[in-house]
């Protein structure tokens, strides 16, 4: 696990301290390659690319969006509930979200 | 290279056994020496067998046919040799005994360096996997192995291979057998750490080490 | 210039004079080059590697700008392998918010799909709580395993017992019939999942029992995605080339062994994956700089070849990682960097 911390500081986008899961989501479902994944992402969070691996920048946005941070304070969405969020920004589907409309009759 | 060698070569390149036969009886009944076409057909093609299953452009089922059609040829080479009253074999390889250590229940390349060894006239005792260091040892013993080769794909069994060398070394018999370590994380910084002779990155390297190791004496 | 420290392939220290550097990189990528059939390095990849090398830096990373997705394999189970006994949930939890992963991936102990069959149910439960709780990703991962199948663990008879002695056909027929019951189990499993919620999933270290192994996944991929049009499933793969246990699979009318990276990628997407992990095994022989531009020679050849992301296998003992439990950051960033930069890397 030292490895993927070794990784994720050399290579990775940095998760969700920037916008690497939403880029991961984007690659996984519609099987973009990664120019096109962040130029994607970038376009529908209104951002530039450079911006996306930048923690300060990205920090505001997904605080402003609901798309999760590290630090959720109180009454911010949280888990699943930036899920529906990043869906609806991203305009992708999210297997699980079926499921939990589903199961709560949303 | 005699034309009748490059078939010798070619015939062990096809896995065609009933060819190499042929070919080995058309040299002897030529008059020529048995170790000659040995060593300059049937040994170039069998390394070359290897070198390709290496490289991933020929495949196990190739490689066990090609040892089949190789056993057959040095059979009938032996034989000759010793009607002729020459010593030895057609080969210089000797016995080996492989296992799979205690704990770890992964065989494929130890099927691997099976087939590679017997392909190059080795006599292999195959204990197969999740095998004790005492019954390796014990094993070794009776059938007289020269060459001890045990294989570990977890970091969390190759201790086992550490442990056959201080076992063989408290029972003084660490000096009779060529001892051989391999497996996804062996390496030769273990294998020198543990005191084994030989690191085999694969079944081809392995073969080379031990014949080279067996020939220096 | 002086002596240039770098490390074996089994990460032992070791010095390197420039001119030795430069001949490993070029016997490196000459290596690959040769083996695969695919264009080596050129002289601006050189200049880029020998300057890597001799940098002093004790970590480097990309350029700005090419950061790349991570995905992960066995994550969860990394934790316990250092006899450190987190929930996996919990694990889930501290890749996302500690160690910056992009995707977080759950997966059992055996790390199967065959073990995870009869506990399905329970896999699911805990699936679906941590779709509640996190935020990136979650993949589902395990491999095919197709040794499991064997006798004393299986219903098949083992081949590499049979092959040994000669028996070619009947250790085909076992290879055959591991891939139907391969197939059942990773359709069942990775089905069930995926109707949990899970956002994709990893079939990881393909072909780890040869053409066989990759035969069943490619199987079993097109069933799910024929049942599952929006699956999303990442191949990894388990070594450089396909070994030809069986020797006569085919899919998609070519015969799987003996291919390279290059060639593995277009048969997976055909299959249906939408992200493949190229192998490229690490030789302890061998300097990591030859190691590495033996790398990026394969790993940029099947990037090329690639119409879905590439994310490159880079633990232990592959993508020019050295062969031991912590490999030091020094060689393991500059491969990193590499890969992703010399290779247009989609992921790692």
């Amino acid at each position: 696990m030292g490895m993927a911390i070794a990784h994720a500081q050399a290579s990775g986008m940095g998760g969700m301290r920037t916008a690497g899961d939403l880029v991961a989501r984007v690659q996984l479902a519609k099987g973009y390659r990664i120019r096109e994944a962040k130029a994607y992402v970038a376009e529908k969070l209104g951002v530039s690319v450079r911006d996306l691996v930048d923690p300060v920048i990205m920090g505001e946005v997904r605080s402003d969006m609901g798309l999760g941070t590290m630090m959720p304070l109180a009454h911010t969405p949280k888990g699943i509930e930036c899920k529906f969020n990043i869906a609806r920004v991203l305009d992708i589907k999210i297997n699980c979200l079926d499921n939990f409309r589903g199961k709560t009759g949303l | 290279m005699s034309d009748l060698f490059v078939q010798a070569k070619q015939a062990i390149l096809a896995t065609d056994k009933e060819k190499a036969l042929e070919i080995a009886k058309r040299h002897l009944d030529a008059g020529g020496e048995p170790l000659e076409i040995i060593s300059q057909g049937f040994v170039p093609g069998i390394t070359e067998v290897g070198e390709q299953f290496g490289r991933g452009t020929l495949f196990l089922p190739e490689l066990i046919m090609a040892a089949e059609a190789m056993m057959a040829v040095t059979d009938v080479l032996s034989a000759a040799m010793a009607e002729s009253g020459q010593a030895g074999s057609a080969t210089p390889a000797g016995s080996i005994l492989v296992a799979t250590v205690k704990g770890d229940v992964h065989d494929i390349g130890k099927g691997i360096a099976v087939a590679m060894f017997k392909a190059n006239g080795y006599t292999v005792h195959d204990l197969g996997r999740d095998v004790e260091v005492g019954d390796i040892i014990d094993a070794a013993e009776k059938n007289g192995s020269r060459v001890i080769a045990t294989s570990a794909l977890l970091t969390t069994t190759m201790g086992e291979q550490k442990k056959l060398e201080e076992t063989l070394k408290k029972s003084k018999l660490r000096e009779k057998y060529v001892t051989l370590v391999a497996g996804a994380p062996v390496t030769q910084r273990w294998a020198n750490r543990i005191g084994a002779d030989i690191y085999a990155e694969n079944a081809h390297t392995g073969v080379v080490r031990v014949s080279e190791k067996l020939m220096a004496g | 210039m002086g002596k240039i420290l770098t490390r074996m392939g089994d990460g032992s220290p070791v010095e390197l004079s420039p001119a030795e550097l430069r001949q490993d990189l070029e016997d490196g990528s000459a290596d690959a080059a040769d083996r695969g059939n695919v264009p080596g390095l050129d002289e601006e990849d050189f200049r880029y590697l020998v300057e890597l090398f001799t940098r002093r830096d004790r970590f480097v990373g990309v350029d700005v700008g090419n950061e790349v997705v991570l995905t992960y394999d066995g994550a969860a189970l990394k934790f316990k392998r250092h006899c450190l006994f987190e929930e996996r949930l919990h694990v889930l939890t501290l890749y996302e918010k500690m160690f910056g992963a992009d995707t977080v991936e759950l997966g059992h102990v055996d790390y199967s799909y065959k073990p995870v069959k009869p506990i399905v149910n329970y896999e699911q439960g805990t699936l679906e709580m941590g779709l509640l709780t996190t935020h990136s990703p979650l993949i589902y991962g395990a491999m095919p395993n197709l040794g499991l199948y064997t006798r004393p663990d299986g219903p098949c008879p083992n081949p590499m017992e049979l092959l040994p002695q000669g028996k070619i056909k009947e250790a085909r027929a076992a290879y055959e019939d591991m891939v139907e019951e391969a197939v059942r189990d990773i359709v069942f499993v990775v089905g069930s999942m995926y109707e949990s919620g899970a956002d994709g999933f990893n079939l990881d270290t393909v072909g780890a029992s040869g053409d066989a192994d990759v035969l069943a996944s490619f199987l079993a991929l097109e069933k799910l995605r024929a049942k599952y049009p929006d699956i999303a499933v990442e191949v990894g793969m388990a070594g450089e080339f396909v070994l030809g246990m069986h020797g006569e699979l085919e899919y998609g009318g070519k015969r799987l062994a003996g291919l390279y990276p290059h060639q593995q990628v277009g048969l997976a997407e055909k299959a249906g994956a939408v992200i493949f992990g190229p192998v490229v095994n690490t030789n302890t022989d061998q300097t990591i700089p030859w190691n590495l531009a033996r790398t990026v020679v394969f790993t940029r050849a099947c990037s090329k070849a690639s119409s879905i992301p590439v994310h490159a296998n880079m633990g232990m003992g592959v993508g020019a990682v050295p062969v031991t439990d912590f490999p030091p950051v020094d060689v393991l960033s500059r491969a990193s960097k590499a890969l992703v930069e010399l290779c247009g890397l989609d992921g790692l």
